[in-house]
């Protein structure tokens, strides 16, 4: 498998001769190393359980001995990244050559060795057995997807998300590094198993920091608020199959971080986890999951939207990691509720990993025909891109958790655990999770609405550009990598069951208990349930997926034959009547005023700006031009890295106005904390 | 040689040592402050040859030679040549007043007196009071860096703070081994010839001193 990646970076190299076939072969390259990750993470999760592939690495370092070891959370990571990876590698060469053809043998080089390093790291550090290696890859996945971030640059903007990208990340790897250090400090070696003993020694603060150390790194990556300002940025800077992946699956790598942290390295043998820790995940969870989905609905730049709603998925998926951190062992109920969670966040890494991967690449389309970002210049694309426009339809219903997608399986599962949860707990901490509930409900609605808008803003209407106008189809080999990540969607909304198998593994080999598939498809393949796992208590909650979806298959030419049937007279089409003015594209709805109601209600976390000029013609009832200009502030980012950034800067100015510059004034500070070191610390050991 | 006449004689030699340091602090002229900081390293090479006769270790008169060419002869020509190359015949140009600079001195010397003591278990049977007036010597030299505003007077200061570590270094394990002593005396060198190519490089083109740099500050 890394063979294959190796191949693809190796071929980058060709470029200098060929672009094109650099291009082709690097991710070619790529794409066989992810259908080898795919068999091999299938392999693991379809055999035994208990199933482990290990494999020992040369050892490159004298202080360590690296291996890999792929169990059952890894390979369940493995497969959505592979599934991802084999959408992006199928659809980056047509896009790359669409989107930019002027680019030369280098920027083409760096891309094809980028690509292939960033995937490279991203499967070796699920499968890492150390935490060298998870560290080496971390540093290696952050450094790769810069350098793909930065790799499209016209204007500096981009050199800039990409600096804020690093700077984020590496302050939270500063933070994972200084728990890795600490607990092999303590372990004395660097793989894992040696970790897991040795966080069995610790007391419970020391496991605490350590936990929250690491969270903090992982959560930097996820772009968890209100650690998530670089994400909106930096997403929609790369070329959009890399979105696709740092937004499907890199977050993802930071989730699994957490669960191998949480559930696995850091917790206590056959002792529930220290209540602070999932109810710091479950809250992060929720305000991600409101918070982001709220910024998506007022962005007008397509990926930017997207990206916003990554942060909205990462916190649902908390939702679900976090009451399962809750609820382990902490229940009579034999941890089935826990696995439930569990179940339900680790279902909705994949679901959202399908897509988010088919919305970022239906953006792709649209973004390398017309060359425009912002929704406001696009329109009527339906017209001329009718795949990518149905493509995108799925993937914003599969977002939206409308039946029969995938997208409303693991929010189904995730209220249905919630809903357990609540149950389980009385005062101010049922009342925590019902809110929660009521919040991933806001969300769920809040979603919808805004794909309402990207929809139908970008696709709908008429095209209020040229650029818009003359936008023609995807090729093949894009709608190919779109098309595969469809057929995902539909497959894990029609017939979830079969995906509980491979949720088997992982929920088991973190858990320690029941399996998902005993838990949620008790009643048959076919069928959801969780009466399992809610035993007493309320009375548990059955679903049908495909029953569901036959049944909507069932009344769609119902609807057709009413809407069809109901009407008597005849048709006639004519031009929408716009009171006898000729009807022009700036008729259409706008995704400002789209989002305007929204924006009047949440107002006091959006503290929206809005600026009107008008140009009058010396009466005010003639106005020649009418200028507005409006937006809307990001509450993390004016609150807490606004405040920030005044203080270090207040403090810099200080410490500029007191330092006088004189070379003996300095010298003298030196001998005066020599000389009080010596008399504090000097005279200790008489 | 007999033990105790090692220890009188290195004890003799601190004194002097310690007398010629408080002539560093105290001299109100550049030239004075050269002079005794040439006749410094002129006794640390004497004590380094004393030891070296004493341990018969055949490094210490190597590192004696080297202190005594370098640091008692090369590098006080070297300050007196840039100053009569820059035409100084003024005073020192101290920041605080004399008398506090001598105050303080006193005030370094007792301290590391006090603190040798509780350093017992380091110090070597044969060196006597050697420790106490290496960080003496030490602090001292600093002392000197921060209270003179002209550059060469600085150098001086760094100058005694080096003998300083060298005789502490002497006192505590019969000298450090070879390599390090003459890779310490080289940074020395090259301090020395960067810092006074640099005053005269200042001088000559825009006519201030080292000190003038805070103007520098943005």
């Amino acid at each position: 498998m890394s063979v294959c990646f190796f191949l693809g970076a190796l071929s980058s190299l060709l470029a200098w001769w060929s672009v094109r076939l650099s291009l082709i072969t690097g991710h070619l390259a790529a794409l066989a190393g992810a259908m080898a990750g795919l068999s091999v993470s299938l392999g693991i999760l379809l055999g035994n359980s208990a199933n482990k592939l290990s494999l020992p690495l040369p050892s490159f370092f004298p202080f360590a001995r690296q291996s890999l070891v792929v169990d059952g959370l890894s390979a369940y990571f493995l497969l959505v990244i592979s599934i991802v990876a084999i959408a992006a590698t199928v659809y980056g060469p047509a896009y790359l050559q669409a989107h930019s053809p002027e680019a030369g043998p280098a920027r083409r080089a760096t891309q094809v060795l980028a690509l292939n390093v960033f995937l490279a790291c991203m499967v070796l550090l699920c499968c890492a057995g150390d935490a060298l290696t998870f560290i080496l890859c971390w540093e290696g996945m952050t450094l790769s997807s810069y350098a793909l971030v930065v790799s499209d640059d016209q204007d500096g903007e981009n050199a800039r998300a990409g600096l804020l990208y690093m700077i984020m990340t590496h302050a939270g790897t500063a933070m994972l590094l200084v728990s890795f250090l600490a607990l092999t400090e303590r372990a004395g070696a660097f793989d894992f198993a040696s970790i897991r003993m040795a966080a069995n020694g610790l007391d419970g603060t020391t496991r605490s920091v350590l936990f929250f150390l690491a969270l903090v790194g992982f959560a930097t990556k996820a772009g968890v608020v209100p650690l998530h300002v670089w994400l909106p940025r930096a997403h929609p800077a790369a070329p959009s199959h890399v979105s696709a992946l740092m937004s499907g699956v890199m977050l993802k790598v930071a989730i699994y971080g957490i669960l191998r942290f949480g559930f696995d390295l850091l917790a206590p043998v056959a002792e529930p986890l220290p209540p602070a820790w999932g109810w710091t995940v479950l809250i992060l969870g929720t305000s991600s999951a409101v918070l982001g989905v709220l910024y998506a609905l007022q962005q007008h730049d397509l990926k930017r939207l997207l990206a916003f709603h990554s942060v909205e998925n990462i916190g649902i998926i908390l939702i679900g990691v976090g009451l399962a951190m809750i609820l382990w062992r902490r229940e009579d109920a034999g941890g089935s509720l826990a696995t439930l969670a569990l179940t339900a966040a680790l279902l909705h890494t994949v679901n959202h990993a399908a897509f988010k991967g088919l919305l970022f690449l239906g953006a792709g389309s649209v973004l390398c025909r017309t060359h425009v970002r912002n929704m406001e210049e696009l329109g009527g694309l339906a017209r001329h891109m009718p795949w990518t426009a149905g493509l995108f339809l799925l993937g914003a219903v599969a977002i939206s958790a409308l039946p029969p997608l995938n997208g409303f399986v693991s929010e189904w599962l995730t209220f249905q655990a919630i809903l357990g949860g609540a149950s389980r707990f009385h005062g101010p901490s049922g009342l925590a999770i019902v809110f929660s509930a009521a919040m991933l409900a806001l969300t769920g609605g809040l979603a919808a609405a805004c794909f309402v808008k990207a929809f139908g803003v970008t696709f709908l209407g008429r095209p209020r550009t040229s650029h818009a106008e003359h936008a023609i189809e995807a090729p093949l080999s894009m709608l190919l990598g779109m098309g595969w990540l469809a057929a995902l969607c539909v497959f894990l909304g029609v017939a979830p069951g079969f995906a509980m198998t491979l949720l088997d593994a992982p929920t088991i080999g973190l858990l320690h208990s029941l399996g998902a598939s005993a838990i949620v498809t008790a009643h048959g393949p076919l069928v959801l349930s969780t009466a399992l796992a809610t035993p007493g208590g309320i009375s548990g909650t059955t679903i049908s997926m495909t029953m569901l979806a036959i049944l909507i298959a069932a009344l769609l030419p119902l609807a057709w034959m009413l809407r069809r049937g109901l009407r008597t007279a005849p048709q006639r089409v004519a031009p929408t009547w716009t009171c006898g003015m000729v009807p022009t594209a700036r008729f259409d709805y706008t995704a400002t005023a789209f989002a305007k109601p929204l924006r009047r209600i949440f107002a006091a976390i959006y503290r929206p700006r809005r600026e009107v000029i008008r140009e009058t013609a010396g009466t005010p009832y003639v106005i020649r031009r009418m200028q507005y200009t409006g937006d809307v502030v990001d509450l993390a980012e004016t609150q807490i890295y606004h405040r920030i950034h005044y203080g270090i800067t207040a403090i810099s100015q200080a410490i500029r106005d007191h330092s006088t510059g004189r070379i003996h004034v300095y010298i003298g500070f030196v001998l005066g904390a020599l000389f009080l070191s010596l008399l504090l610390f000097g005279g200790g050991q008489r | 040689m007999n033990i105790e006449i090692v220890h009188a004689v290195i004890d003799d030699l601190g004194a002097l040592l310690l007398f010629t340091m408080i002539l560093i602090v105290g001299a109100s002229q550049i030239s004075r402050a050269i002079y005794a900081v040439a006749f410094q390293s002129l006794f640390i090479a004497i004590a380094g040859a004393v030891l070296a006769m004493a341990t018969g270790n055949v490094d210490l008169w190597v590192i004696a030679g080297i202190t005594l060419t370098v640091k008692a002869i090369a590098l006080p020509w070297l300050l007196l040549w840039a100053i009569r190359r820059m035409d100084v015949k003024r005073e020192v140009e101290p920041v605080i007043p004399d008398l506090a600079t001598l105050t303080l001195a006193v005030m370094f010397v007792v301290m590391s007196f006090h603190l040798s003591a509780s350093l017992g278990s380091v110090r070597q049977a044969i060196s006597g009071n050697a420790l106490p007036v290496g960080i003496a010597l030490t602090l001292n030299g600093v002392l000197v860096m921060a209270t003179r505003k002209t550059a060469l007077s600085q150098m001086v200061g760094l100058f005694a703070s080096e003998n300083g570590i060298f005789f502490t270094a002497m006192a505590v394990t019969k000298g450090m081994p070879l390599i390090i002593e003459i890779g310490v005396i080289l940074d020395v060198i090259l301090a020395a010839l960067v810092m006074t190519i640099m005053v005269l490089r200042v001088r000559s083109t825009v006519d201030a001193d080292i000190a003038d740099l805070d103007r520098l500050r943005g």
